[in-house]
């Protein structure tokens, strides 16, 4: 990383590309955004940094016209201006790549590109739609196919096609909230050549990320927020990434050490808690599956899954905790198959799950948050004891369970989908940490919190270690695996490429296993 | 300076402004049909008085009220509680004939009268209602077929069934009715004039469920499996099994709906008697958000509505222009609930 390099001072006089002027939005019970002002310069890569529920995603919504401002103002080129709706403010240049992809899956990508746009010609063929497509990827560089169907792309590739919408949209400003969080390091890579050359050409770009190397490397100037308030806007080569996280939270962020384990914590138990006996399952949706998959997780321990997304890491996490049952192959908890049993029969054995995709599988978003805290233990006392249902005690094990995770919540009968990205994380994870005596499945588990709720979330996990559960971290972040695991498994097309133990690594050699090559003396 | 007017679109819906679009909505369907009256040459408000009167101003017209709510409720209710799961059921106007069938084979063929009988007509008009939904219902469990299609599809072989037995093979022999089954000897008795006990089995029944999905174990699981079948299979709750269980539910509610029509109100099974309530049972469960205990006061708005029909039709207007109006009122309602979501903000100029 060259700092040097980016030294950003637009010309004097440049005017911005977007000013927000003293920006205000309350909900009920909670200031998302009081007081923010904010200046995008033509040619910047602008980060917004801030904890979780900081109002990051409130306030860039409240420029692409999502919500609306109760208080200030939005300038666009000296002219106030007013957004009712997303299309007002893309006519206007502006636009945003949600975390949370709004494609429409059956359609092509070619179809995807040009729906909803003033500009898609009228009786158009599928061929006209996709040449043109063709060209406008050709122009903003954007490797895509234009014939595929969205429901067949990688994660990275159905990004580049909401960012092609936007672009050719004759976007100058996109906003990008949380862009990397499920990306692979090479697709982190192409994203952010690809956001170089758009900025290159006058245009800007505000990107939100919890990755404090990655907004050193990729941004000019970064904007802080903090309980709603802008404060601080840096130049990003007077910063480094600790200052970051102390203006960020307001307080020293001390990074504890997690491989040491506690006096009388719980020794490695001889006998594994959980084994996968060559487990194959098939996949849903042209992904991996698993195959011929053996694995123990001993109790006490913290068995790494490393390898990138998309190499079976979904489809293990669920034959872990009964989502999903093996095709061959058998699960055994405690020395007992659990042949037949479902997801429910798993928890209640103790076994909690972290799924990578919260929103989708772990929440149901358009319920309370009382009804999505008590997921895991409706169907006993205090919430339900015999059978009946008792919406008081339910409530009180939701507010029991927000404030173990330290979510400030003003309503609990409001949707959970009004929570912010991290804060929805943080209450599935105390939700599973809560029933998880025995096993913990964790995936992705710090995906989308911010530095200091990763901190706390890997030192749960950790005392949870040392309360004698085992515990398989699934992670693409080598860092994070190795700063926590006492072995590391690695994935790749389904298959477990080997195990190593953490104290003799050999990082190369999980750099080869990850790409798909064998460990040496494996080979025949 | 005035500035432009504009709507803005908000993220959520507000409830008073819900409820007072419906409230206008009703307002200006009745202006419209108010001024439709007026055209075709007669006086509107003259007509409305006598709506009035002739529906609460004797115990007859409170009695007719009382008599028409009990199966718009149930069939309300059929069509909000299959949408608990996610489900549309278009078909309640198919099981509440089967439901009808069923308890008449009953009443016609099982000797004897009495509680028994009746107990075991109720029963009938449940399963009957209840098979009628079995092969949608297991078809879109098992191969995830569209539901909204296959029910709507069977209403029409039941209503044909229906025709086809009370004038075939179940026909009233005495000569008294050329169209219908002879009068069954078990009725569900009355408590007040023509009002019988259906109306407080109805009502009960709306506040059952409604306790039942908010005060259970079960009516938890039906909630989630509703709002995010993936989130529910996470949480290791059997999706297709309470998916099953509350379409047969549904259907069950519906059969009950013909059953109480044919042993309380008409006391024989003929063609055409569900009258369109199941249809209108939708609307009901639209009206109500499909909220089982709304439902408890949309079937009574959509029973003064077609009870008004009723009386305007001694008047000597058509029964169409009644339909016209209840699909105008839910036309409307439709408008009002996708405007709630918006707001007008006047722009500086
Ligand atoms: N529609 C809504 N209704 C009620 N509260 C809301 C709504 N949207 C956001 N909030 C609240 O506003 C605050 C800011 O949320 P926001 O999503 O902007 O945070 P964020 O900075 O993006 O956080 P994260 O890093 O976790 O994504 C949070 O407390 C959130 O609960
Ligand atoms: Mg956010």
């Amino acid at each position: 990383m060259t700092v040097a390099e980016q030294s950003f001072t637009p010309p004097p006089g440049t005017a911005p590309i977007v000013q927000l002027k003293g920006i205000a939005k309350y909900f009920p019970g909670v200031v998302a955004n009081e007081n923010v002002d904010l200046e995008v310069m033509p040619g910047e890569i602008h980060a917004l940094l801030g904890e979780n529920g900081a109002g990051k995603s409130t306030l860039m919504n409240i420029l692409t016209g999502i919500y609306q401002a109760d208080a200030g103002e939005i300038i666009i080129d000296g002219y106030q201006k007013e957004f009712a709706t997303p299309m007002q403010a893309i006519a206007a240049g502006i636009g945003m790549v949600h975390q949370h992809f709004k494609l429409v899956q059956a359609f092509t990508v070619a179809e995807n590109i040009h729906l909803g746009w003033s500009e898609t010609p009228r009786r158009a063929s599928k061929a006209v739609l996709e040449n043109r497509t063709d060209e406008l990827a050709k122009r903003f560089n954007l490797d895509i196919r234009a014939g595929a169907t969205v429901s067949d792309l990688s994660t990275g590739e159905q990004q580049r096609v909401e960012i092609l919408r936007v672009l050719a949209r004759e976007a100058r400003l996109l906003i990008l909230d949380e862009p990397t969080a499920v990306l692979t390091p090479a697709e982190a890579r192409e994203l952010f050549r690809a956001l170089r050359e758009f900025v290159a050409e006058g245009n800007a770009v505000i990107f939100i990320s919890h990755k404090l190397d990655e907004v050193m490397e990729i941004s000019d100037r970064i904007s802080i927020l903090r309980g709603g308030r802008k404060i601080a806007t840096r130049q990003t080569r007077d910063c480094d990434p600790h200052m970051l996280a102390n203006l960020m939270v307001g307080r020293e962020i001390v990074l504890d050490d997690m491989r040491h384990r506690a006096e009388g914590a719980a020794q490695v138990s001889v006998e594994p808690v959980l084994v996968l006996d060559n487990v194959s399952v098939s996949s849903e949706s042209g992904g991996n599956g698993l195959a011929n998959v053996s694995l123990k997780l001993h109790a006490g321990e913290i068995l790494g899954i490393a390898g990138v997304a998309g190499n079976g890491q979904r489809e293990l996490s669920q034959v872990l905790t009964g989502v999903r049952s093996a095709s061959s192959g058998q699960v055994i908890v405690d020395g007992k198959s659990m042949k037949g049993a479902n997801a429910a029969v798993f928890a209640a054995f103790g076994i909690g799950h972290i799924p990578e995709d919260r929103l989708h599988s772990g929440l149901a978003p358009a319920l309370s948050i009382t009804t999505n805290a008590v997921m895991r233990e409706y169907g006993q006392a205090p919430v339900s004891p015999h059978g009946i249902y008792n919406p008081r005690s339910a409530y009180r094990l939701a507010r029991e369970i927000a404030e173990a995770a330290e979510v400030a919540i003003p309503d609990y009968g409001m949707p959970v989908r009004n929570l912010s990205g991290g804060n929805q994380q943080r209450l599935v994870a105390r939700r599973e940490m809560r029933i998880a005596d025995k096993v913990l499945i964790a995936a992705y588990p710090s995906r989308g919190l911010d530095v200091g709720a990763i901190n706390t979330m890997l030192r749960y996990i950790v005392e949870l270690r040392d309360a004698g559960a085992g515990i398989v971290l699934i992670s693409e972040e080598l860092e994070e695996l190795l700063n926590l695991s006492d072995r590391i498994a690695v994935l790749y097309e389904g298959r477990i490429m080997g195990v190593v133990d953490n104290d003799n690594l050999d990082i190369e050699e999980i750099g080869l296993l990850m790409g798909g090559r064998t460990a040496a003396r494996e080979v025949a | 300076m005035f500035g432009s007017y504009r709507l803005q679109r908000l993220p959520s819906s507000h409830a008073g402004i819900a409820l007072a679009a419906r409230v206008a909505a009703i307002v200006i369907a009745l202006l419209v049909a108010g001024i439709g009256i007026a055209l075709a040459g007669m006086n509107p408000l003259n007509l409305g008085a006598r709506v009035i009167t002739a529906s609460f101003g004797s115990a007859f017209g409170m009695e007719d009220l009382g008599v028409l709510i009990i199966p718009l409720i149930l069939t309300g209710l059929a069509v909000a509680v299959a949408q608990q799961v996610g489900a549309w059921n278009i078909g309640a106007e198919g099981q509440f004939y089967a439901g009808a069938f069923a308890a008449t084979a009953i009443g016609l063929f099982v000797p004897g009268e009495g509680p028994l009988i009746l107990m075991l007509m109720f029963v009938a008009g449940m399963a009957g209602g209840a098979a009628w939904i079995l092969v949608p219902t297991l078809a879109r469990a098992y191969a995830n077929v569209n539901e909204l299609i296959t029910t709507l599809l069977l209403n029409f072989v039941a209503t044909l069934l229906v025709y086809y037995v009370s004038t075939g093979p179940w026909r009233d022999r005495s000569g008294m009715a050329n169209s219908a089954t002879p009068p069954l000897s078990t009725d569900v008795p009355s408590f007040w004039g023509i009002v019988h006990w259906g109306f407080p089995i109805a009502i009960g029944l709306a506040v059952l469920v409604a306790a039942v999905l908010a005060f259970s174990r079960w009516g938890y699981e039906v909630r989630l499996v509703g709002s995010n079948p993936s989130a529910a299979k996470y949480a290791g709750i059997p999706v297709r099994k309470h998916l099953i269980a509350v379409m047969l539910l549904s259907g069950g509610i519906a059969g009950i709906a013909g059953m109480l029509e044919i042993a309380g109100t008409v006391h024989r099974l003929q063609g055409g008697i569900s009258n369109n309530f199941g249809y209108l049972g939708i609307m009901v469960a639209v009206l109500a958000r499909g909220s089982p205990i709304g439902v408890i006061f949309s079937g009574a708005l959509m029973a003064l509505i077609l009870n008004s029909g009723i009386i305007l039709q001694t008047q000597g207007l058509t029964t169409s222009i009644v339909l016209a109006i209840t699909g105008f009122i839910l036309f409307l309602t439709a408008i009002g609930d996708e405007l709630s979501y918006y707001r007008i903000t006047r722009e500086k100029a």
